[in-house]
This record gives C-alpha cells, sequence and structure tokens, in this order.
C-alpha cells in the first residue's frame, strides 16, 4: 500500500503541492488527472524518491521513503516500475539491451535467462522482433512499449507511468493505457498514472484523482469523478 | 543601488554554491573510484571512443608542431652557428611543455565536448533520471568509466604526441636543413633526461583529471533541451582550457621549484 500524508513542496517560490493526502490500495490503478503545471509529474517525483518534500510523508510498504537516503532509496527503486513520458531509452543501447539492463544490474540471471526474460517482456507489449533496433529507429509509440518493458522487466509491484499517452495519437493513447491496464492487472502491480487525458484515465482507472494547483479537488471511482459538482472538474470534464 | 548590490550578492551565492556542487560531484566520482566501483567493461568502451577520436587530430597538430619548432629552431639557431641543437630544442619544447599543453587542449575539444555532450543529451532526456530509477547510480554508471578512462587516455595520446613531433622535427632537420638522421636521433635521446619526461607527464594527469571533473560536471547538470546542450558543451570546453592553462602555470613553478 501506498500513503500520501500532508505533502507540501514550494519551488521557487510557488507551492506546487499543497496538502497533498491519498491511500493507493495493494493492486489499485489510481489516474492523477490535472491539467499542465497542475502538480502530477512532481507528485510523482516524490513518490520515487527523486525529490525531497518540505513537508509530510509518503509510506510505501509501511516504509516513509521521504527519510531514506539515497543508497536506500537505490534499493527501493529496484521494486519500483517508472515509465518516463518520453521512455527515456539509453541512446546507446539497442531495445533488448534497454530491457536487459535491469535484470544484468540486480539479478544474478544468467545470459539465456536474460534473453528469454526480455523476449517475453518484449512480447507482452507488442515489440517482437524490435529487440536489435535503436531508440532513435523506433516510433513514439514503439519507445513507450519498449519503456514500460524496461519497467516491468523486474516484475516490480508498483508502477508509475508519468504521461504515458503524451505526444500519441488518440488510437495509440488508447493501446498504450490497455497495454498498462493488461500489465497491472497481470502482474497485480500498485500502479499511479498521471495524465491529462481524461477519456483513457475513465476507463482504465480504479479510482480517479483530480489534481489543480497542488491540491487534490476530488478522488473517487469514474461514476464520482462523473457526478461531481466542483466547478473546475466539471470544466476539466468538458 | 540595493538592487544592484542584491545581484552581485545571488552572483557571488551562485558561484559558490556552483563550485560547492561540483566539489561534491568530484567526492562522489572518487568515493566509487576508492570503493572499486569501477566498470571495466564501460571504461574500456571509453578509452577506445576517446582514444582512437583524437589519435588522428594528435597525430597531425604533433607532427606539424614539431616541424614548424624544427624550421624556426633551425632559422634561429643557424644565426649562432648551433642549428645542431635543433634536436634539442625540438624535444625539450614538446616533452616539457608543447605536446602536454597542446594535446589536452586537442582532448578537450574531442574528447571532452563528447563527454559533456553525452551526458548533457543524456540528462535533457531523462536517462539519467532514468538510471536512478532503475535503480543505478548515474554517477558510477556513466560518469566513472568516462573519468577514469580521461586519466588513462590523455597521458598516452600526449606520449604520442611527444613521438609524432620528434619525427616531424627529424624530417624537418633532416630533409631540409641537413642534419644527419642518426645524430638527430642520438642528440635527442641524449638531452630528455627523466626529470624532462615525468615533468611533462605529471602535468598531463592533473590537465586529464581537469579535463574529466569539468566535462562530466558541466554534462551531468545539463539543462534547457538541445540550446542547453549546446551551451554547457562550449561551457566545459571554455572551462577546461581556462583550467589547462591556468594550472600549467602553477605547476610549472611547483615543478620547477622542486625538481630543477
Amino acid at each position: 500500500m501506498i500513503e500520501i500524508i500532508h505533502l507540501f513542496k514550494k519551488l521557487e517560490d510557488q507551492m506546487v503541492l499543497t496538502d497533498v493526502n491519498l491511500k493507493i490500495a495493494l493492486g489499485e490503478i489510481l489516474v492523477v488527472l490535472g491539467g499542465s503545471g497542475a502538480g502530477k509529474s512532481v507528485l510523482l517525483q516524490h513518490l520515487i524518491g527523486l525529490m525531497k518534500p518540505d513537508r509530510g510523508s509518503i509510506m510505501i510498504d509501511s516504509k516513509d521513503i521521504t527519510r531514506l537516503k539515497e543508497r536506500e532509496l537505490l534499493q527501493m527503486r529496484k521494486n519500483i516500475g517508472f515509465l518516463f513520458q518520453e521512455g527515456a531509452l539509453y541512446d546507446f543501447m539497442n531495445v533488448f539491451e534497454n530491457i536487459a539492463f535491469p535484470l544484468q544490474e540486480h539479478t544474478t540471471m544468467n545470459e539465456s535467462g536474460i534473453r528469454a526474460k526480455v523476449k517475453e517482456a518484449l512480447k507482452i507489449v507488442g515489440l517482437e522482433g524490435a529487440d536489435e533496433k535503436f531508440p532513435s529507429e523506433l516510433s513514439g509509440g514503439m519507445k513507450k512499449r519498449a519503456a514500460l518493458a524496461r519497467a516491468i522487466i523486474l516484475d516490480s509491484k508498483i508502477l508509475f507511468c508519468d504521461e504515458p499517452t503524451s505526444g500519441l495519437d488518440p488510437i495509440l493513447s488508447k493501446d498504450i493505457t490497455d497495454l498498462i491496464q493488461n500489465i497491472s492487472r497481470q502482474l497485480k502491480c500498485t500502479t499511479i498514472i498521471t495524465s491529462h487525458d481524461m477519456k483513457n484515465a475513465l476507463r482504465i482507472a480504479d479510482r480517479v484523482a483530480i489534481v489543480f494547483k497542488g491540491a487534490i479537488l476530488a478522488t473517487g471511482t469514474q461514476k464520482d469523478i462523473l457526478s461531481s459538482q466542483n466547478a473546475y472538474v466539471r470544466e476539466f470534464l468538458n | 543601488m540595493m538592487n544592484i548590490l542584491r545581484s552581485i550578492g545571488r552572483y557571488v551565492i551562485g558561484i559558490f554554491l556552483g563550485l560547492g556542487n561540483a566539489i561534491f560531484f568530484l567526492l562522489e566520482i572518487l568515493g566509487n573510484i576508492v570503493k572499486g566501483k569501477i566498470r571495466v567493461q564501460e571504461v574500456l568502451k571509453q578509452i577506445f571512443e576517446q582514444g582512437v577520436q583524437s589519435l588522428v587530430i594528435v597525430a597531425l597538430t604533433s607532427f606539424a608542431s614539431g616541424a614548424v619548432l624544427a624550421m624556426q629552431g633551425h632559422v634561429m639557431l643557424e644565426r649562432f652557428g648551433a642549428k645542431e641543437y635543433v634536436a634539442h630544442l625540438v624535444a625539450l619544447s614538446l616533452v616539457r611543455e608543447l605536446s602536454p599543453v597542446f594535446t589536452s587542449f586537442i582532448f578537450s575539444g574531442k574528447a571532452g565536448a563528447k563527454i559533456a555532450a553525452e551526458l548533457g543529451s543524456m540528462s535533457v532526456n531523462n536517462q539519467i533520471v532514468a538510471t536512478r530509477t532503475l535503480g543505478v547510480d548515474p554517477v558510477e554508471f556513466l560518469v566513472v568509466p568516462r573519468f577514469v578512462a580521461c586519466f588513462l587516455v590523455l597521458p598516452l595520446l600526449v606520449v604520442f604526441s611527444e613521438l609524432l613531433g620528434i619525427m616531424g622535427g627529424y624530417c624537418v632537420s633532416v630533409f631540409e636543413a641537413g642534419i644527419p638522421g642518426s645524430f638527430y636521433v642520438t642528440q635527442t635521446l641524449r638531452v630528455i633526461n627523466y626529470v624532462d619526461f615525468f615533468s611533462g607527464l605529471i602535468k598531463t594527469f592533473f590537465f586529464a583529471f581537469l579535463i574529466g571533473w569539468i566535462c562530466c560536471y558541466q554534462g551531468f547538470f545539463t539543462q534547457g533541451g538541445s540550446l542547453g546542450v549546446g551551451k554547457y558543451t562550449t561551457k566545459a570546453v571554455a572551462y577546461s582550457y581556462i583550467f589547462v592553462v591556468l594550472s600549467n602555470v602553477f605547476l610549472t613553478k611547483v615543478i620547477l621549484a622542486l625538481w630543477q
């Protein structure tokens, strides 16, 4: 379980997170929705320990990660998959090497084991046959699939996705969100996705949190959000 | 008036913060090296890339520098009836000063710029942050191999440059000035003693340390997209030149005081 408790963060004289409180249950898919600059990515960066809050705490499996040192955070991150907006694949590695990298770093698997595991991950994300390609040879959607394969290769039980549909056309956006949903269900991952793609978010989320100016305006199921009377939520929905 | 003072204050604080950050970054690199966290395969890859990239240009400039030194030396020394000392002039100039400094300049412009641009591009494309999210220390994975490779490649390039420079001087002296080849070689070997050779080489290690540190730091902390990559890479090369030149004055003084 992940619990965010009274989280505050100020950046350059501007509050980017204001008293954020959220609980995400085991295996749940939570989509954090909000416009550009609402604080979604900053929230995600706090969850993976890339940023330290000014106040508040983040409990992951009963451990307050805001108090961990960099070495401990590196250990913790082995159990978390993180999908970046642009994929953030290594330019100097091909798809196979990119996906195999976490296995080579954190497991004692031999080469044939790694090859089999990467092949399986490529099959899950629908990228069979692309293992020799370099990121520069991939389309935006393929990059995200490859990055997703890298994020789940260690069978992490937590998956964070930062704007997975940004820059994709509506069909690819649907494909990617479906893929994330399938993988989360298959691996029983606790998944947090930041997005401004309302349509896909409502389709795959167990719960949605709406962020506005660094504060959580509303949380709830698709039904709760659709029936919300909050003016910003209504505006966002329309 | 207050605004000007405030701006100056901010600028000075900025310099100190930047310096502190750079020192902290260096300690992180050295900490990894001391703990033996050096990825040998990555270091070998970097040695190959940095070395090969600089090899041709170092060869050309060194050969040309040696040749020009011999030409000028021949003209000057002939006035005093001492043209047989051309070999001395070429060898000592190259080994003590020119090869270490010029090769460091070339290395900054080629390998140093490559390091800064590569790390910078990784930084703006979130690959450095991604390394952290994968549970891997980016300094250990991306910076230490480049830094260690600098330290190993530059001294080798300097020795290579010295040899090529002497060859350049040999060609001009033998084919243009009419000095016998065997005489030139004997004179060269006689004049270079271990103090000359190692005083240049010690400086080279120091320059390699500075170039590796500056270029890795500028690249690692690049911000501002593709424009930022250009800006920080230029800064990396410019700072490397400045620090190589300034430290050379200091190091030469120390070496001459201790070892002459």
